[in-house]
Order: C-alpha cells, then structure tokens, then sequence
C-alpha cells in the first residue's frame, strides 16, 4: 500500500454558474481533523476543477458529494479549488470551503 | 399446626459476622487500615451480594484494594452490585474469582474488559442498569449484604460526612443498613466531630481512616480550548430551535463536549436571543465549570447536583443561592435524589452518542467494550408517571402525532429527549448506521437485549449539524426513518435520502436546517464562547474554581 | 479592509492563527507575506511518509511596518504538526532573518544617516516543538543557520520574541529564542527545552510527572518565567497587548534592546552564574520554592491571582539576566 499522499481530482459543471468573484483566495489550517484550501480563479469554461491531497483513502466518493454540494449551493464556477486535508470530516470541509468564499467580501 | 419459624436470620447472621470482626474494631467502630484485609475476610461470605461504592466521580478504592486481597479459600465468588467499575482493580475481582456475578451501571474505561471477562466466563452479568433502577433494585432483588463505602471523615460513632460528594452513599446505605447488613466506610479523616452528619453512626459498622483520600475523577470538566466551531454551531441550533422555541427552562445536559459548547454560549448567543429567564433556570446537573459563565451571568435560579466535581467545591459553596447547601455551609450531592429529579422535574433531556440506527435507537456500545449506560436511559425517556404541566412539556406533547393512536383525543405532554451527534465520529466513522454494534456486543458478551441508551420512541429530536430532526412529528416509522436521513448528511445512510422527500419534511417543518432557524454558519466558531479556555473560567469565577493539574493551561 | 485589523487587535493571540497574529502586530494593512500559500512550497518529504502538507509549511513570512521601521516577520504555526521546523519551514525562517540583515546593510550603505526609527527589526512568534522529526537533518541544520544568522544580525538588527501559543517554545527552538534579544510572553506561553513528555520518559514520573499541567506550566510557564527573567514582558492574552508591548521595545534604540539579552557580555554570563549559585544554596524542589526567594512571601497564591495584581505585586529574581 502506498504511504504516499492520496492525490483526487473532480471537475464539476453547473447549471446556474455565478462566476467565481475573486482572484485568489486561502483560508485554513492543515491541523489534525481540519484542512486548508485555496480558491483561484481560472477560465474552465464554466466548469470548477477541484484538487484535493490527503492522507485519507478510501473517501473519495464522499469527498465527490461534498464538493458538488459546495459547488451546487453556491454556484460558483471558472474557479479552481485545492485542498490539503488532514482528516477533515465532511462538516468541516463544507465550512472551511464556505469561510474561504467568504473571504472574497 | 404452625411451624416455629425463626424471622430475625438476618439480625443473627449479622451479629454473628460482625463477632468474627470484633477483635479489630477499637476505639467504638475504628479499625486500622492494616486490619481491613482481615474484618472483610470475617465478615464477607461466599456467593454474598456486595457492593463497592462508586461512581463517575469517588471511588472507595481503598476498600476495593483491600477485597482483592482476601483469602479467596474464604471470599469467592461474589455478586458485586455498584453502580460502575471504572477502575482495574474491579475488574481484577473477577480474575482472580473473588467475584463471579456483576450488576451494575457505567463501565467507563474498563467496558472492553467486561467484554473480555464475559467472554472468558470469568463474569456472569446480571444486567446493564440506569443508576436510578439499581438503587431501586437494592430495595428489591440486589440488596447487597455488605457495603464498602468511602467518605471524608468518619468519627468513632461511626457518623460520616459526604459532603461534596456524597453522590450514591445515603441509597447503598440505607438499602444495607435496613436489611440488616454491613456497612463500612473508608474515610479521609478520621475526627472527633464530623463537619455534617450527613450518615448517622448508627448505620455504620466500621471505620477505617485509609492511608491516601479516595480516588475522585473529575468526570466532568470539559477543557473549553477543545470545543470545535462544529460544536458551537450545533449548540446555536440547540439552543434557538430547541431551547427557545420550546422555552426549556427545567433540564439535565448530558455529558460532552456538546452540552458544554450549549453552557459556553448561553451568555452571549443566548443573551443575543433574548432568552434569559426564558430557558436554562433550573438544572438536575453535576458542577460542570463549563456553566461557571452562564451562572455568573444570572441564567440560573437552583441547580441540584448527582455528585460534586473536582475543583468546583469553593465555588458551590459561595453560590448558595444556585447550589444545593447544608447549614453548615458545604455543599450537598444525593445522586438517587438528582436522578429522580431528572426524570420527573425536568421538561428536557440533551447529550450525545456514538451511534444511531436508522430507526433512532441510540447507543454508545460498541462490539466488544461494554460501556454501559450511566443516568441517560433514566432521563432520555418520556416519565409516563408525570402529572404536572409546563410550557414545554405541553407543546411537545401536542406536537406528538401518534399520541391519539393510544390515548384517542386525550392530551398529553412529552418529554423533550435531544440526542446531539456529528454526522461523522472521530476517523471518519460513521455515526448513523442501519445496525447498531450493540447487536453484535449482546451475541459476543451474551446479553438478552442489545444494550439501547435510548429507545426510538422516547426519542423526540436528533441534532446533527444538518439540522434539526424533530421525530416526534412523524407520523409513521417512514416517516422517522426518512427525517433521519435527511439530517444524516453523507453517511451511507444520509446518502440514501431522496432529496425530494427531505424537502417535504423540511417544508413540513420536520427537519430545519441552520438556514431555517435563520442562523448564520459563519457566526458558529470559537469567538462566541464566554470562556475559550480554563484560564478564563477561573477568571469567571473570581478565582473560586480551582481545576484540577491537568486542565491547567497558565 | 482595516476593519479585519481592527477586529484582530482583541482577538485572543493564543487562539489566532500564524498568519492572523503577523497581520496584526505591524500597523494596519503593512503586512505582505512572502513565500506564502501563493507560491505553495509545501515539504516534498511528508508525502512520502504519507502525511498532510500545508501550502506555507507552517509558517508565515513577510515584512510589514510598524510607524517608518520595516519589521520582518516569522510567524510559526503550531498547529501544523506542532509547529515543528521542516526544510521549507527552516529555509523561510533562516532566510527571512537573512533579508532584514540585508535590508539593515542596504539601507545603511544607501545612507549611513538613517534614523533608527527606519532602521528595519526582526520579530518572530514562536510556536513550535523544535525539530520536525520526519526531516530530522534538515530541520536540526536550519537552526543551526538561524542561530547564523541571529549573530550577522549582531549590532544591527534587533531580534524579538513573542511567545503565547499553545504548543509554546521548546525543542531547539527553546534555545533559538533564548538567543534573541528580547522576549515577550503571555500566561498561556510556555518557553523550555526538552518537552514535558521526553523529561518524563528520560526520568521517571516521580521527578517530572508531564500530566500535571500546574507543574508543567510552573516550570515553563509565562508567569514563572517572567519571575525568573527569562522573559522581558509579560502580557495579557490579545494581539493587541503584543503589538503593544512589541512596538515599545522596537522604539527603543537598537543598544537598549540588544542589552534587554541573556548573552553578549561578560557581565551578563556572570549574572547567570549566580544564579546557579542560588540554586545551589536553597536547593529547590519546586519553582514555588525560587518564587519565594524572589521575595514572594506567598508563592501559592502567584498561580492564579489575576495578572494585572500580578504584575503589580510579584517580586522577580532578576532583571533578564
């Protein structure tokens, strides 16, 4: 088994895309349970590319659901997300992603 | 022609146990501690149903040492009834076959070994018990014949002074003294005049000073630096969709760090809402110092304790117009008493849990630890012996739809059981499951009845940081079961939710979301607690708390 | 956008981030981090060891002004594992102290008449448990280079230290910031060498029980350490009070600073063998006892008086050094 960071990659379009208001966003702290993430902007088209490095397997469809929840709830697009993630339950995720967004105000 | 039957073998039998101790009791009931192995090994008998005192908070371990040492040719095979076995040395009496049969409550840190004993048939469990159901049992079917209790100080007539804590002692006793048993105390001190009598020496038989002060774990101190921004967003659901909207005045908070997330923001959310006076007036509650803050802020009118808490004794006894205090001065704990209150004077019920199933059974069991249950099933449960309104109590009642299906048009109020959880545990398990392990604990450790904390029909709402289920306005097992998914968030169960249902239920009422209860999610982090750290309850309470070494952070 | 500042000022320093505490202890909106997430040099060793990286290793680097003076910032951030120094982490640390020597050498031969007030410092936050373990040899020789670079700064940039995080200041990096010229705590920061649990292990619980935080902090807590003299300043828990008790020290000419250190001079060795000569002569078992030959008659009560009585009443055993 590989003991090294698990790297997992989703792009996402949506519907109704806003797009993503800002040029370059981070928020967070890679402590135990939580994670970091930067929002940049990036012409995809509409779409959102997400980018997640943790040290966690097994979760990717989780990690899918939560990010399309995100990107679905908040519309944004032509925006690229990276996470580092140490063990961030999905409650955490979803509030770190929307701290970030809220950084852009 | 009627036989001459003898109806005082229980006064005999304990005279003549108490006989075979007489040489090392002095001094009127003292006995050293380098004779305590010998006075339990004269007046224990095999196969007798014993008690150890103990429970979330003081331990008679002194005493508990002193048992397993015994000659096990003479002290074997005992029924231990107590509330918990917390220690190792508890579970130790069963290794070495001092004691056979286990009744009890809370197992704590040692729930694995009493899975493993059972297992190795070295345990024959009785039963998982509420504390309450214990005591009552002593006055039944598990009166224990000797007691080994613990205490402060002790006098040469045998009067104890629990104070602080006296937590179980007036119910063992008197369930053993009045049964004609054996009744002996470990205590701290031994004086010429007890603080407070609060044991008559007439219902104690022998004193023992022990050489350290009984063991006291404080159970429940929550460190306020460890409470997450999850937490505190789950409190502020709590609080304005449960709290508010119900107007909870009179309630017990179960252990956890959720409960103390609640007690943190009360002064500054809570007061942000309104509600004070409105809710959180009075309490059946250990001294959590996570309260100091909403106590201190005029939130509460009387709070009556189970047991005291490490540190906070101080501080009980400069609020005497909050806490429970003798003429004396000192604070007074009675967990029989407590317990009681939280089942009949009290309109809500709000802890957590590790698991729920998909029909809201709740448990924190686990495949192989046998945690047991502690005071949650006996006020996590709707008290079906209750008369006496209140606001709540009513409108929780009225909101239960399947209440005409037993009692026609008859109205009826309801107990508010909250259970708190976050969709997802530590390492990402899962805490909403289609099976309970409680399942697979009662087929490993033999047990008649998965052990269930709470039942599906008591349950009146689940809080996750989804949202608010609110269970009993379901209509139909469906119904619940749906609304459960619906707060589960990406659980295997949460993901089996049919989006369109959970907006039905959300439409209805039945689940509320943050969003619904108005609560921004960007408020819920740390900065809305009234105390961030124990430094800061010690500055609440102008230096009166005084936490234990290992919550000090300065 | 000085609102955000503002709203950093009370915030509690022990509870705020690296990057939060670095914004807010040079003037409003001065701040410009350098080699951060933007530039995502994160530690190419912990993905092999299968462990979580972060954008800015766990430090946050930049320079900001406090009045004219540029003020070089590190800022380390203990919850990232504990704080500990990595390659990158050691890389920022020993070249951010590097680039204020050479914005003092710059600015000085561009004009040898600059004021002091222009004159650029250096302040770092400590939190950290020293040597990140899983890049052992990189993160033991970047305190070797920062300690370097410390003595370059020599008699030219005054270096300060902040210490209020939870993870305190121990590990290698103890003496790092015993190595700077000024050190500035709070109750909650904890400033040492070897940490509580190793002591422990070496030397059995009975000597030193790490579980017992009152013990803990009474040996390498804010407040026992301000009555030693191992700190300066003393201060209460906001980004405020340290900016505070910071900007006073760096408007201080630079001989004043440097002569608020434990090193550097004959005299100030002396100092701290007489010390050792105390300790010698009252043996103490406990730092309550060294409290009392302060000249504190009632060391139990120094714990957990509120500090401002504190800093009014208690007696110190000496001056840093």
């Amino acid at each position: 088994m590989s003991r090294n960071l698990h790297e997992i990659n989703f792009e996402f379009k949506t519907e109704n895309p806003t797009d993503f208001s800002g040029e370059f966003v981070h928020f967070g702290v890679v402590g135990s349970g939580d994670m970091e993430v930067i929002l940049e902007h990036k012409d995809l088209g509409g779409a959102v590319r997400a980018k997640i490095v943790t040290p966690v397997t097994g979760y990717d469809e989780v990690w899918r659901r939560v990010l399309e929840r995100f990107v679905i709830d908040t519309g944004v697009a032509n925006a690229s997300i990276e996470i580092n993630d140490n063990n961030a339950t999905p409650v955490v995720v979803s509030l770190r992603l929307r701290q970030a967004l809220s950084e852009i105000d | 022609m009627k036989e001459t039957r003898k109806w005082d073998t229980r006064k005999t039998d304990y005279l003549e146990r108490m006989s075979g101790a007489e040489p090392y009791v002095n001094n009127g009931k003292v006995v050293a501690a380098e004779d305590t192995i010998n006075v339990l090994e004269a007046v224990i008998r095999p196969f007798d149903r014993v008690n150890i005192e103990g429970n979330n908070q003081k331990q008679a371990d002194f005493l508990a040492e002193a048992l397993i040492k015994c000659d096990t040719g003479r002290v074997h095979d005992l029924h231990m009834v107590q509330s918990a076995v917390p220690l190792p040395v508890h579970l130790d009496m069963f290794e070495v076959g001092i004691a056979k049969k286990l009744d009890f409550a809370y197992g704590g840190p040692m729930g694995g070994r009493v899975a493993e004993a059972i297992k190795e048939g070295k345990l024959e469990l009785g039963a998982i018990h509420t504390y309450l159901e214990l005591f009552a049992r002593y006055f039944i079917d598990l009166t224990p014949r000797v007691s080994l209790i613990c205490a402060y100080e002790g006098d040469a007539d045998g009067n104890l002074y629990t104070g602080f804590n006296t937590e179980d002692t007036p119910a063992i006793v008197e369930a053993t003294k009045f049964s004609q048993g054996i009744v002996i105390a470990q205590v701290n001190k031994l004086v010429d005049k007890v603080t407070r009598v609060d044991i008559p020496g007439e219902w104690v038989d022998m004193v023992i000073e022990s050489p350290k002060p009984f063991f006291l774990e404080p159970l429940f101190t929550r460190d306020p630096a460890n409470i997450t921004d999850t937490q505190v967003l789950m409190a502020m659901m709590a609080i304005k969709g449960i709290y508010g909207e119900y107007g909870v005045k009179r309630l017990n908070h179960g252990i956890g760090f959720n409960t103390a997330a609640i007690e943190l923001i009360l002064p500054t959310y809570g007061e942000e809402l309104g509600l004070k006076g409105k809710i959180c007036t009075e309490f059946a509650l250990n001294p959590h110092p996570t309260m100091i803050p909403a106590i201190e802020s005029g939130w509460v009118k009387s709070i009556h304790s189970f047991g005291g808490e490490l540190g906070m004794q101080k501080y009980c006894e400069a609020r005497g117009d909050v806490f429970f205090l003798g003429p004396d001065g000192t604070m007074r704990s009675n967990r029989a008493f407590s317990q009681t209150a939280g089942h009949y004077a009290c309109d809500m019920f709000i802890g957590g849990t590790l698991q729920i199933d998909k029909y809201g059974n709740s448990s924190t069991a686990t495949a192989s630890r046998v945690a047991g249950f502690g005071g949650a099933p006996n006020m996590g449960c709707d008290a079906k012996g209750r008369r006496h309104p209140s606001g709540a109590w009513l409108k929780c009642g009225a909101e239960f739809t399947s209440q005409s299906e037993y009692l026609g048009p008859m109205p009826r109020g309801k107990r508010l059981v909250v259970q708190m959880l976050e969709s997802f545990g530590e390492k990402m398990v899962p805490s909403f499951v289609d099976e309970l392990d409680a399942w697979q604990l009662a087929k490993n450790a033999n047990l008649d009845l998965p052990p269930v904390m709470i039942y599906a029909d008591d349950l009146t709402h689940i809080l996750t940081e989804e949202g608010i289920a609110f269970m009993h306005k379901c209509q139909s097992l469906e119904e619940r079961m749906a609304a459960i998914r619906g707060v589960a968030g990406f659980t295997d169960v949460g993901l089996a939710a049919k989006p369109a249902e959970t907006k039905a239920l959300r439409d209805k009422g039945v689940i509320k979301t943050p969003e619904d209860l108005g609560i921004n999610r960007a408020r819920a982090n740390r900065s809305l607690l009234a105390a961030k750290n124990v430094r800061e309850l010690v500055d609440w309470s102008d230096g009166l708390y005084d936490p234990p070494a290992r919550f000090r952070n300065w | 956008m000085s609102s955000k500042w503002e709203n950093i000022q009370k915030r509690s320093f022990l509870e705020s981030n690296a990057r939060t505490r670095a914004i807010g202890l040079v003037d409003p909106d001065t701040f410009t981090e350098l080699a951060g997430p933007r530039h995502r040099i994160s530690s190419p060793h912990l993905p092999l060891l299968g462990e979580a990286v972060e954008f800015d290793d766990g430090i946050v680097t930049g320079v900001g002004f406090v009045g004219k003076k540029p003020v070089f910032v590190a800022s380390q951030e203990g919850r990232f594992v504990g704080g500990a120094v990595g390659e990158v982490h050691g890389a920022k640390l020993v070249n951010i102290v590097r680039m204020a020597r050479k914005a003092y050498d710059e600015m000085l031969t561009a004009n040898p008449d600059l004021p002091e007030e222009k004159r650029p410092a250096m302040v770092i936050s400590f939190e950290t448990g020293g040597v990140r373990l899983h890049e052992a040899n990189a993160g033991l020789l970047a305190h070797a280079e920062v300690m370097d670079q410390f003595q370059d700064c020599k008699g030219k940039v005054p270096i300060v230290a902040l210490i209020g995080g939870r993870v305190g200041c121990f590990g290698g990096m103890g003496f790092v910031a015993a190595a700077t010229d000024a050190i500035i705590m709070s109750q909650f920061g904890r400033l040492g060498l070897t940490g509580p649990e190793v002591i422990e292990e070496e030397m059995g619980k009975d000597e030193f029980d790490a579980s017992d935080r009152a013990l803990v902090y009474r040996t390498t807590g804010g407040r026992h350490k301000y009555i030693m003299g191992d700190c300066n300043v003393l201060v209460a828990d906001s980004i405020a009070a340290f900016r505070i008790a910071l900007h006073e020290i760096l408007l201080k000419p630079y001989c004043e600073i440097a002569a608020m250190s434990c090193i550097g001079s004959l005299e100030k060795i002396q100092s701290q063998l007489k010390l050792v000569d105390l300790c010698v002569e009252t043996a103490p078992k406990d730092a309550r006892d060294v409290w009392k030959s302060a000249g504190n008659e009632n060391p139990d009560d120094l714990t957990d008086m509120p500090l401002d009585e504190f800093l009014k009443t208690v007696k110190r055993l000496t001056d840093r050094c």
